[in-house]
């Protein structure tokens, strides 16, 4: 079933400024990544199929010490690209994961399309949870890999 | 066979069904109609959704009418709400960096 997760947001700005938050290296290392994070890009390549590598880190204190307790690293590089591209009107992000113990590597997508209303623009996003299957999936080989590192240094 | 949520809507066939149930409830015979599935099939069909929780049925004098549960959807909506969480709080710190471009923007450079 393809199921999609599909969330809206209004903003009280011009598309030009929404765009640039997606598309450009200060706009998107301003907001990208889980609580706690924070991005550093290395090459973003606004054009269709564009390059879009980055640096995930652990940046709040907790979130490092929680990386480190579970013997993950505070940092992991990210590579997507931009699979759609169609100026202030719709982008898609295609990320490859590729680094899941265990795991074929995949690809997963979200789009974003803008959509101007008067002074607002209407910002949708549309995501596919399958892809957060794996990451569930993940966390649970994650810890497993964790449990066989403890067994060899303890064997 | 108890099939979960999501496996009893992979089916494309009853995904339509439900479909057009969401109208209400609706006889056997209407559902062929208006979903444009051979009887047999949604009289299958109809079972499953029946016994995964999606539908019920009643009977009304000689007809039985089937209409929609809200159960199984409020289990899916449950399901995804994760998802969205997160990137509800994604989007709150978009937000947030939005605002502070916009305020850094502000007075407007002067036109030379």
């Amino acid at each position: 079933m393809n199921e999609k997760v599909v969330i809206e947001r209004t903003y009280r700005a011009s598309v030009q400024e929404l765009w640039d938050l997606w598309t450009t290296k200060e706009g998107f290392e301003s907001w990208w990544g889980p609580e706690g994070f924070r991005v550093e890009v290395h090459a973003i390549e606004a054009r269709e199929g564009g390059t879009l590598h980055y640096d995930m880190i652990a940046d709040a204190p907790e979130q490092i010490a929680a990386m480190k307790q579970m013997n993950m690293p505070i940092s992991h590089k990210a590579r997507g690209r931009f699979s759609a591209f169609s100026p202030h009107t719709r982008l898609a992000l295609t990320h490859m994961i590729d680094f899941i113990p265990g795991v074929k590597a995949y690809e997963s997508s979200m789009a974003v399309d803008f959509v101007p209303a008067g002074d607002r623009v209407r910002m949708v996003v549309i995501l596919s949870p399958m892809h957060d299957e794996h990451w569930t999936k993940m966390s649970t080989m994650g810890f497993t890999s964790q449990l066989t590192k403890l067994d060899k240094r303890f064997a | 066979m108890q099939l979960d949520a999501f496996q009893t809507l992979a089916d494309p066939t009853r995904r339509r069904i439900v479909e057009t149930l969401r109208t209400g409830e609706l006889q056997v015979n209407d559902i062929v109609a208006q979903a444009g599935i051979h009887q047999s099939g949604v009289s299958r069909h109809l079972r499953i959704l029946s016994e995964a929780g999606f539908v019920s049925v009643r009977p009304n004098g000689q007809r039985r009418l089937y209409s929609l549960r809200a159960e199984p959807f409020r289990h899916l909506d449950h399901w995804l709400a994760p998802y969205r969480r997160l990137w509800e709080a994604r989007l709150d710190r978009f937000g947030a960096a939005l605002e502070k471009r916009q305020k850094a923007r502000r007075p407007p450079p002067k036109e030379t």
